[in-house]
């Protein structure tokens, strides 16, 4: 650890930032979706009641828009700062404390700098594009934002029944703004950009989409906040690990640890057994009409089912994330900005408040993605003990000693522990993601035009088919998300 | 067949990523080669910007006008002008002007300097607001008498022969202390011992003119200071 | 009291309408643009913000999937490879180059687009569609796939019919050509006599060179 001073100074500047960003957005939408209306109540009037409705319904697009810049000012940061880690530098560190504002200094500067549109420009278009552009980040994140707060009444306005496809289609419409932006600015290099761009969001979303339906598949449902809900219970019941395969040999193992007491030792370990009967072998047995002495057939198949079902999600997570880095046009996948060949592609002509946008957009883009994998895979709001371990470790008490510590915030309603809990799990998972994306860009080079076609339309496309008739079928032969 | 090679290209590649990944996940823990300039400074041990030494003990300019640094530089970013002074029939620097918005740094120049006059020195922050402003003149590049012998200090440089003892017969007319103007006294009394003889002799140097010469004799195999002193004391000057 | 309760019965009755007269004031000028607008590429792009407010159109009817499908697929993909298409293969053209159309193609234009008018609005005329008053059920994708996969699987299969008769063909026209044999296309090979050859840009330069 000899570059322990770094790596501590970057853990410290994460979680300065963090208290900032969610700070903020707690604050905001405490006062507006909370404090408010609280204060209105002891008006009886309409109008009263009206505003208090309306700054209610108006909370979850409130914290997006707090969330959004300050969140990818630090994205910005942590992401100079990890690479400069992993490319042995010292990255940004002399503005503000240990260069903590560098990229808040960045962002003043760029919305004081000129705004110039070049010549033979289409003005309309070119403005309209970094709009277009940004606007889908705002309404892509709002369904997700009910997932992570784990239903709080703030933001269940923002759920949606059909969630993950709103997301998907929004999170599609920023291609256009792009091609727009680059056929706007009159210059070669956006052009070539924007069209590849376009050629490569076109192709990576096939396997993207095509992976996400497979978990779609597993959990049964479109709703993100359903999705999240089902894989409650411990790191054995992600959809990362099959969505709820492993749930029987969790629920066998908690009823294990459960009966401490010796006297039931027996009854528990026959209990074990017939927990996992009862998961497994059963409806394998139904599923492939097996009579009473064929049980070992039943649960070889079983086995081999659960193996095929958790490889495959593990395939489909690793095909949602190069899809995701290719639909967000980060390294390997930044032909539409490669610096080398396209001087910044796309957003060569931009500058002053419109780059501005565009920069934003992209690293919220970046966000979105790495919290629909939290969602989606990686359980949303769940803590990763299981019960059991949990309870072993001293969960419950742990929790209502903060709990009671709490009390009077949760009085006045400024804490909730379930979102508390959820938010800060789901902010660890997010940024575990966003850190491994940086570690990707740390290492990988960028791909050739061709090769990415290649890649993307005959090895993707096929993989992510297979994975799909896969899992439909290992689904058939295990109990996914028994009990929900 | 297929599907099997491509199973395990597809194992190899992933391997090979996570390969790289580690490598670049081990570099977190690798202490930063870089250093925060301002607060740290660079290590000594670099080539800077151009500088003339005098001689640390007489502070005698120690430039010969031989212009073998004009010739070796690469981007021809020296400019030396001198004179063969009437009386003593020796060169005199007149202007030495160094373009360091041309100057790569190379060091060659200083490799080449029969008296060790032009050397790499330590500063490196010589930003301008002008590219005029780049271009060193004599005053400008010509080190003091301390930085002079920090140099030969620390590049451990052996002094030079203190020329004025033995410039006696020479009896020039240059004004060998400093003047309040310019340190162009830049004479090279004793070139019986001193090697300009191949820099003479090159040039034929008849008349005084700037160096403009298009004669390019890049690969002149240029030896080091000492032998070269030898051979110029080996062979007599014309 | 009861202004936010009467404002609240106003939202639920008027604002569909309200949306639906906005919606339709933006999509139809936007579809004018789309075949008025002389710059080609930029009706493709104004044909995004068409299929955008179709969009709109079957959020108004609460029909979320087909609208967000209408987003991804036609907005954004179909018409984002419509205007790829457009750059590559039509780069410059200008106004000047782009021909009026002469009265008798004018004629036959308002008769295609007059008669394309009527069958459509005797197809969907509103007596041959009966409103339906029970609530939409809220799980549309449920539904969709059902009447997809029962009622309606016919038409599906003969989609992917379409779909595949399409594909093959991108597929034939995107075929790499075979690398000729030796001796097969012996044109290619054949050696250009001297001499004055039409359209060879050299010809022209030729002169130019001996008189300077």
């Amino acid at each position: 650890m000899r570059n322990g001073a770094e790596i501590l100074k970057l853990g410290t500047l994460t979680l300065v930032w963090w208290c900032i960003i969610f700070g903020a957005v707690w604050a905001a939408c405490y006062i507006v979706g909370i404090l408010i209306p609280m204060a209105l109540t002891s008006y009886e009037s309409d109008a009263a009641r009206m505003t208090a409705e309306t700054c209610r319904a108006l909370t979850p697009i409130l914290s997006v828009l707090v969330f959004i810049p300050i969140n990818a000012m630090f994205m910005v940061l942590f992401e100079r700062r990890g690479l400069a880690i992993f490319t042995v530098r010292l990255g940004p560190n002399r503005v503000g404390p240990d260069g903590y504002l560098q990229t808040a200094a960045d962002a003043v500067k760029l919305l004081f700098k000129e705004d110039i549109t070049p010549r033979g420009a289409d003005a309309f278009m070119f403005t309209l594009a970094p709009i277009v552009f940004f606007a889908p980040s705002i309404f892509g994140a709002m369904p997700l934002l009910a997932a992570v707060t784990n239903y709080h009444e703030l933001f269940q306005i923002a759920n949606l029944p059909t969630g993950i496809f709103f997301i998907l289609a929004a999170s599609s419409v920023p291609v256009v703004g792009i091609v727009m932006g680059g056929w706007a600015s009159n210059n070669k290099y956006s052009l070539v950009g924007g069209l590849r761009s376009a050629a490569q969001a076109i192709s990576y979303e096939i396997p993207l989409v095509l992976s996400l339906v497979t978990v779609c598949l597993m959990a049964g449902t479109l709703d993100v906040v359903q999705i999240a809900k089902q894989q409650s219970g411990g790191i054995l019941n992600w959809n990362i690990f099959g969505g709820g395969a492993l749930r029987g040999l969790d629920q066998a193992i908690s009823l294990k640890f459960s009966s401490s007491a010796p006297a039931l030792q027996e009854l528990s370990k026959s209990s074990f057994e017939q927990v996992l009967k009862s998961v497994y072998l059963e409806p394998t047995a139904q599923a492939l009409g097996l009579g009473a002495g064929q049980e070992g057939l039943a649960g070889i198949i079983a086995a081999f089912a659960v193996v095929l079902l958790i490889g495959s999600i593990w395939i489909a997570y690793g095909l949602y994330m190069t899809g995701a880095c290719a639909e967000i046009n980060r390294i390997p996948f930044d032909l539409p900005e490669a610096e080398s060949e396209l001087v910044s592609g796309y957003n060569t002509e931009y500058s002053g408040i419109k780059f501005a946008i565009f920069f934003l957009a992209e690293f919220t883009n970046l966000f979105i993605v790495a919290s629909i994998a939290a969602v989606m895979f990686f359980g949303g709001g769940d803590c990763p003990v299981p019960a059991w371990l949990g309870t072993a470790l001293g969960g419950p008490q742990i929790a209502s000693v903060i709990n009671q510590a709490l009390t009077p915030l949760i009085e006045i309603k400024l804490v909730d522990p379930p979102t508390l809990f959820a938010t800060i799990w789901v902010i660890l998972k997010v940024y575990s993601i966003v850190f491994f994306a940086v570690l990707i860009r740390g290492t990988l080079p960028r791909f050739r035009i061709d090769q990415l076609m290649d890649f993307g339309w005959k090895r993707l496309i096929p993989l992510s088919l297979i994975v799909f008739v896969l899992v439909v079928y290992a689904r058939e032969f295990v109990n996914v998300h028994v009990g929900t | 067949m297929l599907a099997l090679s491509l199973v395990t290209r597809a194992k190899d590649s992933l391997y090979q990523i996570c390969r790289g990944l580690k490598t670049v996940a081990m570099h977190t823990f690798r202490e930063p080669i870089t250093q925060v300039y301002p607060d740290k400074m660079p290590d000594t041990n670099i080539r800077g910007r151009l500088a003339l030494a005098v001689n640390p003990e007489t502070s005698e300019h120690l430039c010969i006008s031989c212009r073998q640094c004009e010739r070796v530089c690469p981007d021809k970013c020296i400019e030396i002008t001198a004179h063969k002074s009437p009386e003593t029939n020796k060169l005199e620097l007149i202007e030495f002007k160094i373009d360091h918005g041309l100057c790569m740094f190379c060091g060659l120049c200083a490799e080449v300097c029969p008296t060790s006059c032009i050397i790499n020195t330590n500063d490196f922050e010589m930003s301008e607001y002008s590219r005029e402003a780049l271009v060193y003149d004599l005053r400008k590049l010509t080190l003091s008498q301390e930085e002079s012998r920090y140099y030969f200090d620390r590049k451990e440089i052996p002094l030079p022969k203190p020329k004025p003892a033995k410039a006696a017969p020479a009896a020039a007319g240059a004004a060998k202390p400093a003047a309040a103007g310019k340190p162009e006294e830049a004479k090279s009394e004793s070139e019986a011992k001193v090697a300009d003889a191949k820099a003479a002799d090159a040039k034929d140097a008849k008349e005084v003119k700037q160096a403009d010469e298009p004669e390019k004799q890049t690969a002149a195999p240029e030896e080091k200071e000492e032998t070269e002193n030898k051979e110029g004391s080996d062979k007599s000057k014309d | 009291m009861d202004q936010f309760e009467m404002l609240k019965a106003w939202a639920e009755t008027n604002v569909e309408t309200t949306m639906f007269y906005f919606l339709a004031t933006v999509a139809i000028p936007l579809a004018y643009g789309v075949i008025l607008d002389k710059t080609i590429i930029r009706s493709g792009f104004i044909l995004i913000g068409v299929f955008g407010s179709i969009c709109g159109f079957f959020l108004l009817l609460q029909a979320q999937f087909l609208a967000l499908a209408q987003l991804m697929i036609y907005a954004v993909g179909i018409t984002l490879v419509i205007v790829i298409a457009l750059m590559l293969t039509n780069p410059r053209m200008e106004k000047s180059q782009l021909s009026n159309a002469t009265p008798a193609n004018q004629l036959g234009a308002f008769m295609v687009a007059v008669g394309l008018f009527m069958t459509i609005y005797l197809s969907v005329r509103p007596e041959n569609w009966t409103l339906s008053s029970e609530p939409l059920d809220t799980n549309n994708v449920e539904v969709l796939g059902r009447a997809l996969t029962t009622d309606y699987s016919l038409p599906f299969e003969f989609a992917s019919v379409l779909l595949l008769a399409a594909l093959i063909g991108s597929v034939m026209l995107a075929k790499a050509e075979k690398p000729s044999k030796p001796g097969e296309d012996d044109y290619e090979y054949t050696v250009v006599e001297d001499g004055p050859i039409a359209g060879d840009p050299r010809q022209d330069r030729e002169p130019a060179v001996s008189k300077r």
